[in-house]
């Protein structure tokens, strides 16, 4: 029922996701298989996920971002989490919650730096 | 102030609890009611015979400066007096009790000194007590008793008043420490710079982390440098608060710089088998700033001959 408030966005070459703030387990698993596919159609080099409006963050969500990190690779993308909130992350260290090989910037600009200075 | 809930201040259940304890009766609160008109009839001598005592002792005169205060504690300590005998040791008695003994505590009385002189006051009374031939000698026990309880359960109320106040000023001091030994200072456009002095307990971690997170996000660094040139040792549980703060500094998208690794603290990491490899560390402030504005592409030059001041 939630599905239609989550989009997958294509910027040039990469996908921008931004994530709800208190996604439930089927908007993770959704946004999960709408990246996949768009990064089938689109041949996207990089996924952007935009979490700065989260402000919970559970072991479902922790580990869905980190297996869908390494989905991304599979496919020849790499992965920027952006915005994470003080409070999640501290939240995130107490419960020992990782995002795998998921690289984090402080917000969408500064991954968006990222992006452009590795393809050119 | 007292509000606030302390473990040394009773409430009034536990006080209830207490008089049990003391075998505080309703005779007791009988033969006090029964005092009463006594009371009445001494107290103004035996305040007067108090505060000719109270005069005579250096500890206690310099509570006593001036005629105007001399008249009104007298007036106050009539009624405190008068009170002990009013019969109703109700919820009103208890906080009235509480709140006198803040403020002794507040003026700067000692304790003893309001113990010693609760002592004196019962030295005036007692004979006082037995000195009326309508009484007789087992009344006039039963009431010295029945005062002495409540005596006993007035300075248990001062007493625990006193300490409830020094422990909220080493409580509030203890939170002054806390806040003052972690400030997190922004030293460039993009760096944040968080000195650590003394230990890293799992409190102060908690508020250290969230100081840095939050003013990492506000002042949007890439990179944090950590100063434990102030920490004075590290064992497992410190460098375990160091590695959580530093992840959690990470799943912000900002990067760590440990700095001040001094060359105790070095051996001790690594005597302990702590991997801090895939850290960055450095021995100073200075070479960490160094290495923070790298990242950040910028680089110090010499400014040419002439261009000082500028």
């Amino acid at each position: 029922m939630e599905g239609d408030s989550l989009s997958v966005i294509k910027l040039k070459d990469i996908l921008l996701v931004t994530v709800p703030d208190d996604p439930g387990d089927n908007v993770i698993q959704e946004l999960q298989v709408k990246v996949l596919n768009a990064m089938e159609k689109f041949g996207s080099k990089g996924l952007l996920l935009d979490i700065s409006s989260v402000n919970v963050l559970d072991s479902f969500f922790a580990r869905t971002i980190s297996e869908t990190t390494q989905m991304v690779a599979l496919m020849g993308g790499r992965t920027i989490i952006a915005g994470m909130q003080p409070s999640v992350a501290i939240t995130a260290t107490e419960l020992g919650l990782h995002l795998g090989k998921a690289q984090t910037t402080l917000d969408v600009d500064r991954a968006l730096d990222i992006f452009s200075d590795s393809s050119s | 102030m007292y509000h606030t809930q302390s473990k040394y201040i009773a409430s009034f259940n536990e006080w209830t609890e207490q008089k049990e304890f003391i075998n505080f009766t309703e005779e007791d609160e009988s033969y006090l009611k029964k005092l009463h008109p006594y009371a009445m009839n001494y107290a103004d001598e035996c305040v007067e015979m108090l505060y000719e005592h109270l005069l005579k002792h250096d500890a206690t005169r310099k509570f006593l400066t001036d005629e105007k205060t001399l008249n009104r504690l007298k007036l106050t300590q009539k009624a405190y007096f008068l009170d002990l005998t009013s019969g109703d040791y109700g919820e009103d008695y208890f906080n009235g009790r509480i709140k006198i003994g803040m403020v002794h505590q507040r003026i700067g009385l000692p304790p003893q000194m309001y113990l010693s002189t609760f002592c004196y006051y019962l030295q005036t009374i007692i004979p006082k007590i037995y000195s009326y031939p309508d009484l007789g000698t087992e009344t006039a026990n039963k009431m010295f008793m029945a005062l002495y309880k409540i005596i006993c359960l007035d300075q248990e109320l001062a007493i625990s008043a006193y300490i409830h106040a020094v422990d909220e000023v080493i409580t509030r001091q203890t939170e002054e420490i806390l806040e003052m030994s972690t400030p997190v200072i922004q030293v460039w456009e993009g760096v944040v710079a968080a000195p650590i002095i003394g230990t890293l307990d799992s409190n102060r971690t908690h508020q250290f982390m969230e100081r840095l997170l939050e003013t990492i996000v506000a002042t949007n660094s890439p990179v944090a440098l950590v100063d434990i040139t102030g920490v004075p040792q590290i064992d497992t549980a410190t460098a375990q608060h160091l590695i959580d703060t530093i992840n959690a500094v990470r799943l912000l998208g900002s990067q760590v710089i440990i700095t001040g690794v001094r060359p105790a603290i070095a051996q001790t990491l690594v005597h302990l088998g702590i991997d801090l490899t895939d850290i960055i560390t450095r021995p100073t402030m200075a070479s960490g700033l160094k290495v923070a504005l790298d990242r950040l592409s910028l680089r110090v030059i010499d400014m040419p001959k002439g261009m000082q001041g500028v």
